[in-house]
This record gives C-alpha cells, sequence and structure tokens, in this order.
C-alpha cells in the first residue's frame, strides 16, 4: 500500500500540490485523471525526488518512503517519468539493462539472474528482435516499450507510470493496456497517469480525480461515472452505451 | 559504425599497442633521431652518461609522458562533461574549464616560487571553480544547452584577456604566452610532472568506478533518479574529478584544444556511447591523438618546433569537420 498523507509541494511561495492524502491498493491499478496543471505529474514526481515533498509523508508498506535511500527505493518502487527530452543513443538491451541497477552490487557485475530478468522483460514488451538496434533509431511507440521494459527490469512490486500511453497510436495503446492487466494477474500493483478517461474506466480498479492542485475524489470507475465527478472537473457530459455485456463510455464536450 | 560490434577486449588491445608505438615513436623520432638500440640500452639503465641518456631522460621521456597524460586527461574530462551536462559540445575548452585553470595558474605564477606543487592545485581550484560557475549559470538559466555554450564562451574569453592582462602586466612571469595558450609539451622534467601525474592517473581509476553512473545520467536527471541514483552527489564527483584531469593538464601543458571535444566524439563514432567502454578507449586515443600530433610538430619544420596545441587543432579541426559532414542523416550525434 502506498499512502500519501497531507503532502504539500511548494516552488517558493507557489504552492504545487495541496495537502494530498491519498491511498493506492496493493495489487490494484489504480489511475490519476485531471485536467492539464492540476499537479499529477509532480505528485508522482514526489516519488523519486523530482519534486521536493515540504511537508507530508509518503508511506510505502507503513514505512516513511522518502528516508529510505534512493537505491532502496528503486528496489521497491519503479517510476517512469513522462515525456523524455534525452534520447540517448544505446542498443536496446544496453537500455534496458539499466533497470538492473538498484540490483547491482558495488562490483557492478551483472549476474545470470541480472541477464535472464533482461531477456524476460524484453519478450514481455516484446522488444526482443530490436535488442541490438539503437534507441534513437526506433519510432516512437517501440521505444516507449523499450523504457518501459527497463523499469519492468528493476522488477518492483510497484510500477508508476506517467502518461505512458500518450504518444501511442491506437494498437500501441492497447498493448500497453494488456500488458498492465498480466502485470496486475501477477500481483504488481500499478498506478498509472492517463489522458484518455475511456482507457481509465476500462482497466483500472479505482480512479483519483485530481483538480487544481488537490485530490477531487476518489473512487471505482462506476461511482466516477455515478456521482459525476469527471463531468464536473473535465466539463464534459458522458454517454453510456451497452453492447450485450459490455459497456462503452464516450466523453463529450459541453 | 563499424568496430562496436568487434570484442571489447580486443579494441582496448589494439588502443594499448597503438599508444605504446606512440610512446616508442615519440622517443625515438625528432629533430634528432635515435638509434633504437642505445634507446634500449638506456631504458634498461645500462647506458647513463651518454648523451642519448640526457636526451632520453631530461627531454623526450618527459615529453612523451606528458604528451600521454595530457591526452588521457582532457579526453577523459571531455567524456566526463559531455555525460554530466548531458551536452555534446561539452569539453574542457568549449565550457572554459581550461581557461579557468590556465588563470589560476598565472595567478599562482605571480604569488607563489614552489611551482611543482602550487600550480597543479591552483589549476585544480581554477578548473572546478569555472565549472561549478558555468553549471550554475546554466541552472539557473533554465540549463538549455545552449545556454551552458554560451556561458562557457563568454567565460572563457573573459579568463583569457585575464591570462593576456597578468602576463604583459608582469613580464618576469617564466611562461611563454603562445605556447602556453596554445599547449605545448616543451621544456618539461620529470619533476615538473610528478604531482600532476600521480593527480591524473589517480582520477582515472576513481573515474572507472563512475561510468555506470555516467551512463544513467545520460538518460536525463529523472530517470537517473528513479532508477536510484544520488544525481546530485555522483554529479558534483564527476565535476571534480574532470576538474582534475583537465586541471592538471593545464598546468604543465597549458591550454591544449579541441582534445576534449573531438577525441571522446570519434570514439563515440567507432566505439558507442556505453560510458563503461567509452571513457577507457577515449583515454587511449586521447594520448596518442597527443602524441602523434606532438611528434609531426617536432619533426615538421625541425629543427623549428611547432607547439602540440598548433597541430592538434590542425590535424583534429578538419578532422571533426569531416565527421559532422559524414554523419548527415546517420545517427546523430548525442551526449
Amino acid at each position: 500500500m502506498l499512502e500519501f498523507r497531507h503532502v504539500n509541494v511548494s516552488c517558493g511561495r507557489t504552492p504545487i500540490l495541496n495537502d494530498i492524502s491519498v491511498i493506492f491498493n496493493k495489487g490494484e491499478i489504480t489511475t490519476i485523471v485531471g485536467p492539464n496543471g492540476c499537479g499529477k505529474t509532480t505528485l508522482l514526481q514526489c516519488l523519486n525526488g523530482s519534486s521536493k515533498v515540504t511537508s507530508g509523508w509518503i508511506l510505502l508498506d507503513k514505512i516513511p518512503f522518502l528516508d529510505l535511500p534512493p537505491k532502496k527505493r528503486a528496489l521497491k518502487l519503479s517510476f517512469l517519468p513522462q515525456i523524455r527530452t534525452i534520447i540517448p543513443s544505446l542498443p536496446v538491451r544496453t537500455l534496458v539493462e539499466h533497470g538492473r541497477f538498484p540490483h547491482l552490487g558495488f562490483s557492478r557485475q551483472k549476474s545470470i539472474q541480472d541477464r535472464e530478468i533482461v531477456e524476460n522483460v524484453m519478450r514481455f514488451t516484446h522488444v526482443e528482435e530490436y535488442a541490438d538496434q539503437f534507441t534513437d533509431t526506433l519510432s516512437g511507440g517501440i521505444r516507449q516499450r523499450v523504457f518501459f521494459a527497463m523499469v519492468l527490469a528493476q522488477n518492483c512490486e510497484y510500477i508508476v507510470l506517467d502518461e505512458p500511453t500518450t504518444y501511442l497510436d491506437l494498437a500501441g495503446q492497447q498493448e500497453f493496456l494488456e500488458m498492465f492487466l498480466q502485470l496486475k494477474e501477477e500481483g504488481r500493483t500499478i498506478i498509472l497517469v492517463l489522458h484518455d478517461l475511456a482507457q481509465a474506466m476500462e482497466i483500472s480498479d479505482r480512479i483519483v480525480v485530481m483538480n487544481r492542485r488537490q485530490i477531487a475524489a476518489v473512487g471505482t470507475p462506476k461511482e466516477c461515472l455515478e456521482q459525476g465527478w469527471l463531468e464536473e472537473v473535465f466539463r464534459v457530459q458522458v454517454k453510456k452505451f451497452m453492447d450485450g455485456e459490455e459497456a462503452y463510455y464516450f466523453f463529450k464536450g459541453k | 559504425m563499424m568496430y562496436k560490434n568487434y570484442p571489447k577486449t580486443i579494441i582496448i588491445f589494439f588502443l594499448v599497442l597503438l599508444l605504446i608505438l606512440c610512446l616508442l615513436a615519440g622517443i625515438l623520432l625528432g629533430s634528432v633521431p635515435l638509434n633504437p638500440f642505445d634507446v634500449f640500452r638506456v631504458l634498461t639503465r645500462q647506458e647513463t652518461t651518454s648523451t642519448t641518456y640526457i636526451l632520453i631522460t631530461t627531454v623526450r621521456l618527459p615529453r612523451v609522458l606528458a604528451g600521454a597524460l595530457a591526452g588521457m586527461g582532457l579526453a577523459a574530462a571531455g567524456v566526463i562533461l559531455q555525460g554530466v551536462m548531458n551536452n555534446a559540445l561539452a569539453s574542457p575548452n568549449t565550457i572554459g574549464v581550461n581557461s579557468g585553470a590556465g588563470f589560476a595558474v598565472m595567478l599562482a605564477l605571480l604569488f607563489t616560487d614552489n611551482y611543482h606543487l602550487y600550480l597543479p592545485i591552483a589549476a585544480f581550484a581554477g578548473a572546478l571553480l569555472t565549472t561549478i560557475t558555468i553549471f550554475a549559470l546554466a541552472y539557473a538559466a533554465d540549463s538549455s544547452r545552449t545556454t551552458i555554450i554560451l556561458a562557457g564562451i563568454t567565460v572563457s574569453s573573459f579568463l583569457n584577456a585575464g591570462i593576456n592582462t597578468i602576463k604583459l602586466l608582469d613580464s618576469d612571469i617564466t611562461i611563454n604566452l603562445t605556447s602556453f595558450m596554445m599547449g605545448s609539451l616543451s621544456g618539461l622534467t620529470l619533476n615538473k610532472l610528478a604531482i600532476p601525474s600521480i593527480a591524473i592517473l589517480l582520477a582515472l581509476i576513481v573515474v572507472l568506478f563512475f561510468t555506470k553512473p555516467l551512463n544513467l545520467l545520460g538518460l536525463g536527471d529523472d530517470i537517473a533518479r528513479s532508477l536510484g541514483l544520488r544525481v546530485s552527489v555522483v554529479r558534483l564527483c564527476l565535476l571534480v574529478l574532470s576538474s582534475i584531469l583537465s586541471g592538471c593538464v593545464v598546468s604543465f601543458a597549458g591550454l591544449l584544444s579541441f582534445i576534449g571535444l573531438i577525441v571522446p566524439h570519434i570514439c563515440r563514432q567507432l566505439f558507442g556511447n556505453d560510458a563503461r567502454f567509452l571513457l577507457p578507449c577515449s583515454a587511449l586515443l586521447g594520448a596518442s591523438f597527443v602524441l602523434i600530433c606532438d611528434l609531426l610538430g617536432r619533426i615538421i619544420f625541425a629543427p623549428f618546433e611547432l607547439p602540440a596545441g598548433i597541430l592538434t587543432a590542425f590535424i583534429g579541426g578538419p578532422f571533426f569537420l569531416y565527421l559532422l559532414l559524414k554523419k548527415k542523416g546517420g545517427r546523430r550525434i548525442h551526449a
């Protein structure tokens, strides 16, 4: 269980996050949604120290997470930040191997187990065939899978991804959603930021709605819709269509 | 490109071989070519009186050692700075670190007598101060890649003006300004090299433990942090190490330009961007490159001598342009 308890983040006197208290349950997929600039990314950045928590606590399985040394943190929780301004020029396998960094000892030598994990995650994310290609020669969709493979190579119980599907085509997005569900089956805890509300409804166990630097609401996708939280925050209309057992949602500007 | 897939041990072996050949050539050749058998007898201490002995121990040996150390130090410092600043254009020269070290050396020459000890220390301090200044400036101005280089150029010309002023005001300073500004390996003694060489070798060994973190910094700060790297601590350590390397080189060889920029880039092209491999390769190739340039400078117009720095610019400049043009359409340069 990952818990934010009264977390505040401010830059100088400007508040960026305001008294965030929220719990992410173990073994579930939780998706954070909210309009641009509501603080979703900052909230996640608290987890790797890119954003400094000014007050409050982050607890991972009841332990103050930020008091752990960075490497210990990286063993428990892996986090893939949002947009990459830097595209390294490395063979795919080398990049994925970087995910093993927190596991390496002082000599930084990779064990057979490290290598196996790297091959496994490359198979899982379907990037094996690119293993020897350079990351800056790949298309955006494959590159995103490669970075995802790197994060999986960390082999953490908690996986946090900031807008993992934003720049992907529909097929690419669908592949990612399926991988998330598979990881959940394995018992991992997944925390996402997504902009596609329909996708969020489809795969999440719980939705965290953020608005204006605060948590606006937390609940199951069903509660979200019934209570009209999304309609309020995003100023949209939600339309539901039933096709046999399956429900489809459409979001339409008011 | 083509050599990336060769076994690493073979590449390293050839680079070491090249360096040994360059060292031998640097000792054997020059305005007065020496007989290899005499040189062998001198190096194995069978002969300790002849002019060959004196020539080797007081001129050629210090010179080739200085060349190798300068090349290693500057090339390694270039790899570090490019990685730490995530900027393909960073190098001890382009961001003004060399000028900072040079300025500190001039100040030290003004105020002290114990050159052997204080010059390297002053140069290191000057290099570190400049590095941190540039880094802070770039960070304050939102650390765009161009900003770092612009700040470097500005600081560099400012400090070069300072160097020139000191030399003009105090003509007693025992330094040849042209050679110092271009970078030169002449007139060195083993005594003068002792402290800088120990510092450079130690720093190179320590840097080898930082190559994996250097790779992670190349992914961007946020990803490096997520992978559990103490980004600020590692970055500071690396900046200190690169300052030791480039500062110590400046203390005996002056402002040798270009090596910290082009050697790492040539190696990136040939051997890839993985710092664990790039760093030793750059150090080895940098050493050979300086030795070749120095040797050419000694023999082309013998008995006149061109400072090594002139040759590095003459050979390095066009070759680097060739690389840049050839790569158009290929993989772009990336730190």
